[in-house]
């Protein structure tokens, strides 16, 4: 009566997929993971999903980086390289190109799945050794509306609540998330709820997961949120039940956003979304009324060309109804990557330092500028986005250094990508996997996975948690930590900016302790030594105290403590679907896949869910004459894709539904590069496309 | 709220209003044994280990199951007690393989089961078949005794999917798929909670079955 194996040790841990930053125990025997359990309390509560119980093949896959390569001229071959000539030859280029053509011709991309400690170090290789504010992460394609919106109205970007208070909402609103797919713990615990009576009301055009357990379900038309929610806070306010005490005490800017919305009533808003004005008064009606309601929300709110808008409407909402600040009620967005939240916090984003001190502010450059001892730069930096746009034009970037990122598979219209990455004069690829973009690098820096390194991460719900190595990584593959202090100090000696023993770091603990002298507010009171005892949130000063769970419950953290209401009117898409491209292309996420598809499907995952199925609805297959199971080609103005069509009710008419995963079949090849002008986020949920049979 | 006096084995623990017997026992330092019960399912009253004797009660009840009331008197060990869990542990041995169990050695030792009394292990629950139907885990489910965690995890207790579904009478009855579609057919979204909570190693990751056969499967 044993157990069929014995493991050689069990680490404690953190999954590296999504950001609900499930802890996990990696069961090890002879240098492989057999078994991944889940640990009791938060933030899973005993439970995982597929891909962190089943999906870590990725670690001992053949495709690992495990020694440096260098391409020593243009237009010759990747090579084998040391690591002292590979670091030498990163920095000597970077600061060949910054004196050329300024600092703000490089371009720093940092890593929502690297730890808390390498993305400050990223940002602090941009900031300190190379002078510019040019650093971003992925958070650019999928919350930055959120961050955008939240921080402008609000004072802060995060969920403001936690996962342990959605059984505590007596209403829950989830819109623009296919949770069950893509959060799947926290999917599961909404469903939890709607069964032990929390009324569950969805707002998305398409019958996802929580679509079908749903009280309510508005199935509105793609991209029409600002009008679903700008006409339940109108209703609310015209029919006298919105929170006068709330509004009156903590809001701002009432007047301008009522104007705004005098258009939007009921019959209007169901005319245009396509939901019947009945149930968006229900809706509307039981949110305001609940005890506690929450919103909950992900991409489908924020890619979107009116995607800040979009946040804002649900701010609105909330602030009217009064639903923040107390246990349960608040403005939850879903964190897509294991350490999004974090990567965002240590100021891996243009317009801020660690703790979202903002760099527009001279008092805060002057603080930075004393704290590394390097003079920090006056111009804001650009978004990752507008970077990309801005390779091969005069005063754009033209050397860029990606940790942990994909471009050819994430951003959108990928010919247009390839394109730039051509005319780049030097990028740098740093990862622990051959992804689609490596083959153009001129330099790659085979990076440690999570499971080979020391470090944080930040979950959806900002709690911060310790990250410890399992296996030693493969190679020469060294942490991210370590390359980026190595680059770090090279570089700070080529530009002379800073000290570059700055850049000495015994390990990612002594990072950290960099971190909380540099944001004392959110992390002061965090430590390496406190996080082997519990998981602790973010804001959290001092060494006496947990940390914050319900964010607002005493006014918000803007300059006048109040939530700011401004108007969020809707805005046509940048590509209306009409003529040759009659069809709408929203893009997203299934259950068995992970983004680009570097980590999952090269797992036991693949299997699951070997290739590309695009959902085209009963109405439209049989308007353009596809089947079921049949291949069919999707065009846009920008490409084409084979896939295979899968007919279902799950898509309203006149959308089709193209996951990102598959490389071979990278649905970005078709999307159109149309920006939302206040984030930068690419409009995914909106391209025009049409449908061939194959 | 008030705490309610309940005495355990001759000892006065304050219990909280609404817990079992079996937690207020736990949380005083009483061990009662369980095979069925998990916390995280809800998973409970099934295998009729944890029964206790309660005064003024005519027979024993499940401990899991029943919920503390003040002035209540348990007695969670006895010769009697000794006598139906060893009969329970028995009959789970001689019906399943347990050679993987968790915990039943242990309680097997601590009872002075002896399966063999019963005559030779049955054929009925050790001939059942093996699938193999995804990319992930295996059932094997000769080593499966019926607790039931799997199914309350798959539906009720954590994932709200109910993949898993309890069929036939008697002897013959498991745990199955509903009309024993493969698990992808029902629904099952693999997310393994059902691996996690049980205790057989009946069901098992195709890794660790791969590394127990040395990487021959």
């Amino acid at each position: 009566m044993t157990p069929r194996v014995q493991p050689d040790r069990v680490v404690s841990t953190v999954c590296p997929y999504c950001g609900v930053g499930c802890r996990v125990d990696l069961y090890v025997k002879d240098e492989k993971i057999y078994r991944v359990m889940a640990r009791e309390g938060p933030p899973n509560h005993g439970a995982l999903c597929v891909k962190g119980r089943f999906g870590l093949g990725f670690l001992r896959h053949p495709d690992r980086l495990t020694t440096p390569l260098v391409r020593r001229e243009k237009g010759g071959a990747l090579e084998p390289a040391s690591w002292e000539e590979a670091l030498d030859f990163v920095a000597e280029r970077l600061a060949q190109i910054a004196s050329e053509h300024g600092p703000d011709a490089l371009y720093f991309v940092s890593s929502a799945k690297a730890s808390n400690e390498e993305n400050y170090l990223m940002q602090k290789l941009a900031r300190a050794a190379a002078g510019t504010h040019n650093v971003d992460h992925c958070a650019r394609l999928c919350h930055s509306s959120s961050t955008a919106a939240l921080s402008r109205a609000l004072g802060s970007a995060a969920m403001s609540n936690t996962i342990e208070e959605i059984p505590l909402s007596s209403v829950i609103v989830v819109t623009g998330s296919n949770t069950v797919e893509t959060h799947p713990v926290i999917g599961a615990m909404i469903k939890k709820a709607t069964r032990n009576g929390t009324f569950l009301i969805v707002a998305d055009p398409r019958r996802v997961g929580l679509a079908e357990v749903a009280h309510l379900w508005l199935r509105l038309r793609p991209g029409t949120d600002p009008v679903l929610f700008g006409a339940m806070a109108r209703h609310l306010v015209a029919s006298g039940r919105y929170d006068t005490g709330f509004v009156a005490r903590y809001a701002e800017g009432f007047e301008e956003w009522w104007e705004s919305v005098q258009d939007y009533t009921l019959e209007y808003a169901g005319q245009v979304t396509g939901v019947p004005a009945g149930k968006i008064q229900e809706a509307a009606e039981r949110y305001a009324a609940a005890s506690a309601a929450a919103i909950y929300w992900a991409m489908g709110i924020t890619q979107h060309n009116h995607g800040t808008e979009n946040v804002q409407a649900l701010v609105n909402l909330a602030v009217l109804a009064g639903q923040l600040g107390k246990p349960g009620a608040g403005l939850n967005p879903l964190r897509g990557q294991n350490n999004v939240q974090g990567a965002g916090d240590m100021g891996a984003l243009p317009n801020v330092y660690p703790g979202y001190q903002p760099t527009a502010d001279a008092a805060v450059r002057r603080r930075w500028a004393e704290f590394w001892g390097a003079p920090q730069p006056e111009n804001p930096g650009v978004t990752m986005t507008e970077a990309f746009e801005s390779i091969g034009r005069p005063g754009g970037v033209r050397a860029v250094y990606l940790m942990g990122e994909d471009p050819i598979t994430s951003e959108p219209y990928q010919d247009h990508v390839r394109a730039a990455l051509e005319e780049l004069d030097f990028l740098v690829v740093q990862d622990i996997l051959k992804n689609e973009t490596y083959p153009y690098a001129d330099v790659v820096l085979p990076a440690a996975s999570f499971a080979e390194k020391h470090g944080t991460f930040t979950n959806t719900d900002r709690r911060v948690q310790l990250i410890r190595p399992v296996f030693k990584a493969p190679g020469e593959a060294e942490p991210d930590w370590w390359i980026l202090s190595e680059v770090g100090r090279r570089l700070s000696r080529l530009t002379g900016r800073g000290d570059p023993e700055g850049w000495e770091y015994t390990g990612p603990d002594e990072v950290w302790e960099e971190v909380r002298r540099g944001a004392p507010n959110l992390f002061g009171g965090i430590s390496h030594a406190r996080l082997e005892r519990e998981g602790l949130r973010w804001p959290c000063a001092s060494e006496d105290v947990p940390g914050v769970s319900v964010l607002f419950t005493g006014g918000f953290y803007t300059p006048s403590k109040k939530a700011r209401l401004l108007p969020a009117r809707w805005r046509p898409p940048a590509e209306e679907p009409s003529g040759e491209f009659p069809l709408i292309l929203s893009t997203g996420r299934v259950l068995y896949h992970w983004h680009g598809g570097v980590l999952s499907r090269r797992s036991a995952l693949r299997e699951a869910y070997p290739e590309l199925k695009v959902e085209v609805s009963p109405a439209d297959a049989a308007r353009y004459g596809v089947r079921d199971g049949q291949k069919v080609w999707l065009v846009s103005r920008r490409g084409r894709i084979q896939a295979t069509a899968w007919v279902t009710d799950r898509t309203p008419e006149g959308v089709v539904f193209a996951p990102i995963h598959f490389a071979e079949q990278p649905a970005n090849r078709l999307t159109k590069n149309a920006y939302d002008p206040t984030s930068k986020i690419p409009s995914y949920k909106q391209s025009a496309v049409r449908l061939e049979p194959a | 709220m008030s705490r309610v006096p309940v005495v355990i084995n001759g000892v006065l623990v304050e219990a909280e209003p609404g817990e079992t017997i079996l937690n207020a026992a736990r949380r005083a330092g009483v061990e009662i044994p369980t095979i069925c019960h998990h916390e995280r399912t809800g998973t409970k009253g099934l295998c009729r280990l944890c029964v206790v004797e309660m005064a003024g009660r005519g027979r024993p009840e499940p401990a899991c199951a029943t919920e503390v009331a003040a002035g209540m008197v348990v007695n969670t060990e006895s010769e009697e007690l000794a006598a139906l869990r060893r009969t329970v542990l028995e009959l789970v041995a001689l019906e399943t393989n347990v050679e993987h169990d968790d915990g039943l050695a242990g309680w097997l030792e601590k009872y002075g089961a002896d399966p063999a009394r019963w005559g030779e292990p049955l054929a009925g629950r050790r001939a059942r078949q093996t699938i193999r139907d995804n990319a992930f885990y295996l059932r094997e489910y000769d080593k499966c005794y019926n607790c039931r965690r799997c199914l309350d995890a798959c539906g009720e207790g954590i994932q709200g999917v109910w993949a898993l579904a309890f069929a036939g009478r008697g002897a013959e009855a498991g745990v199955t798929t509903v009309f024993d579609l493969t698990l992808a057919e029902a629904g099952c979204v693999f997310c393994g909670n059902c691996v996690q909570v049980c205790p057989t190693g009946a069901l098992v990751p195709l890794e660790e079955i791969s590394l127990a056969a040395g990487g021959l499967l």
